[in-house]
């Protein structure tokens, strides 16, 4: 059948039509379509060309109900928020302004259409003064000996753009964020961050609020270590003023073992001892090397940062976290 | 196929997740299934039976029904981390798909890929990692072999 009506076109005509009615005329066939491989190659090749789209914000996909997102946001986290104060924090400046752009080019007369969502800014401000504050006084009750330059580092780091993106991204923040440009930026997402803690505290008090901050942004300190968040440049002068200010004698170094001196990986192990004690051995390629990571040992077992030392009880209660004097020996 | 010609990855999990607080890793579950289709059938008897019970018992998860015109009724699960996944449920009966949402809302985002060590820790050693120079007496001259 597909033969003949083949044979009768091809004779005929190069398509297959058929008279729908007078001036209406189909050509669909049912066999394999003869326009089908150049219309592929085609949209391939425009695909090609013009790469891979841009990414959609989940809010303009479909399956997205931003009420409910909310509400499973607070649950999610055990916390209870209240709503308001909630989508207040999620709310950007740059959002507002390009809403209301929005509204003036479609000619929408800003008196009659109220736009009454307020922005973060100060839930933002709040919350940022109240995360660092926290932060500072945790770091310095864990690790009392660590001097204030490497307080601020620690807190620096744990409050900067990639530790709290990284949490706001994993905890749908950047999904409910409503702002200018998608992806959101690094800025924006950490101030959005910085308000839902505002919003935080302002709902169920600075006790929940501590505990959130606890359990996501101090969590984020496991494995690091402390010379890779605080840039010390003269390990061996802050170990000499740390040790004159404890009244301890002033070390000196000593080599311990060396290995390969005269190889491609020269090995040497430099101690330093202190009125005859051994503080902290270190080892390098070479013996200068090895004497500043011997100071940088040194300084991590005197500030408590060392790698084996207690982690943090995440189940103590409360009172504990409001005397952190008492977990001064367990330093997380 | 071989275990360097697969993907694998090391034990962890996102944000460090039990440590502080436990979060339920599944936000968002998406049912799409046709009114009509045979396949859809255990979908449909598990949207008129149980459906309810699990968005009630997993407040953080966001539950999605739509019904569409579509010849295979699918789940589609998003967790915090990023992944989507897709399981289709045709012709799986109300129970199947409820043991099987019960399994999407117990996994995290992360891959099921091989996992290379069955544990992870922060805290490698205790007392110092050993290296050939631990327990040697010192010396300041170039090691050799140790006299007994």
């Amino acid at each position: 059948m597909a033969a003949c009506r083949a044979l009768v076109s091809r004779a005929v005509l190069p398509l297959h039509y058929h008279h729908v009615c007078r001036g209406v005329m189909l050509t669909h066939i049912r066999e394999k379509k003869r326009w089908m491989k150049a219309y592929s190659l085609i949209m391939e090749r425009k695909r090609k060309m013009e790469g891979p789209p841009p990414p959609k914000p989940r809010s303009q996909q479909p399956n997205f109900d931003y009420h409910a997102e909310v509400e499973a946001f607070s649950a999610r986290l055990r916390e209870s928020f209240s709503l308001e104060l909630l989508k207040t924090a999620f709310v950007n400046v740059c959002y507002l302004r390009s809403e209301e752009e929005r509204r003036r080019a479609l000619g929408l007369d800003l008196e009659t259409t109220v736009f009454n969502l307020k922005d973060n800014g100060e839930l933002c401000v709040h919350g940022q003064q109240f995360t660092e504050a926290f932060l500072s006084d945790w770091c310095r009750g864990s690790f009392p000996s660590l001097p204030q330059e490497g307080v601020a580092a620690i807190v620096g780091h744990l409050t900067g753009s990639e530790v709290m993106c990284h949490v706001a991204r994993n905890l749908t923040v950047e999904e409910l964020t409503m702002s200018a440009e998608f992806p959101v930026p690094d800025e924006t997402l950490q101030g959005t961050f910085f308000a839902v803690i505002g919003a935080l505290e302002q709902s169920s008090g600075s006790v929940q609020a501590r505990l959130f901050i606890r359990d996501f942004l101090v969590t984020q300190l496991r494995g690091k270590d402390l010379f890779d968040l605080w840039e010390v440049v003269d390990p061996m002068g802050l170990l000499v003023k740390e040790l004159t200010w404890k009244g301890i004698a002033l070390p000196e170094p000593r080599l311990i073992q060396s290995a390969g001196a005269s190889t491609v990986l020269p090995l040497y192990f430099v101690g330093l001892y202190s009125d005859g004690k051994l503080l902290a051995q270190g080892p390098g390629e070479t013996v200068l090397a090895a004497e500043e990571e011997a100071a940088r040992v040194a300084l991590r077992k005197l500030y408590g940062f060392t790698e084996n030392r207690r982690p943090w009880d995440y189940t103590a209660p409360y009172e504990q976290l409001q005397k952190p004097s008492a977990q001064a020996l367990t330093s997380g | 196929m071989t275990a360097r010609g697969t993907p694998s990855r090391f034990l962890q999990s996102v944000l460090h997740n039990g440590v502080g607080r436990y979060v339920c890793q599944l936000k968002r579950i998406s049912l799409i299934f046709s009114k009509k289709g045979q396949g859809s059938l255990g979908v449909r008897d598990f949207i008129e039976e149980g459906v309810v019970d699990f968005a009630k018992n997993n407040p953080g998860t966001v539950v999605y029904i739509s019904p569409q015109s579509c010849r295979i009724p699918k789940i589609v699960a998003e967790y915090l981390n990023g992944n989507v996944k897709e399981e289709t449920v045709t012709n799986k009966t109300s129970q199947e798909i409820v043991e099987l949402i019960t399994k999407l809302s117990n996994q995290s985002g992360l891959d099921i890929i091989r996992i290379r060590k069955p544990f992870h820790t922060d805290s490698p050693s205790i007392q110092g990692q050993w290296h050939p120079f631990t327990n040697r007496p010192l010396s300041i001259h170039p090691v050799g072999p140790q006299t007994k």
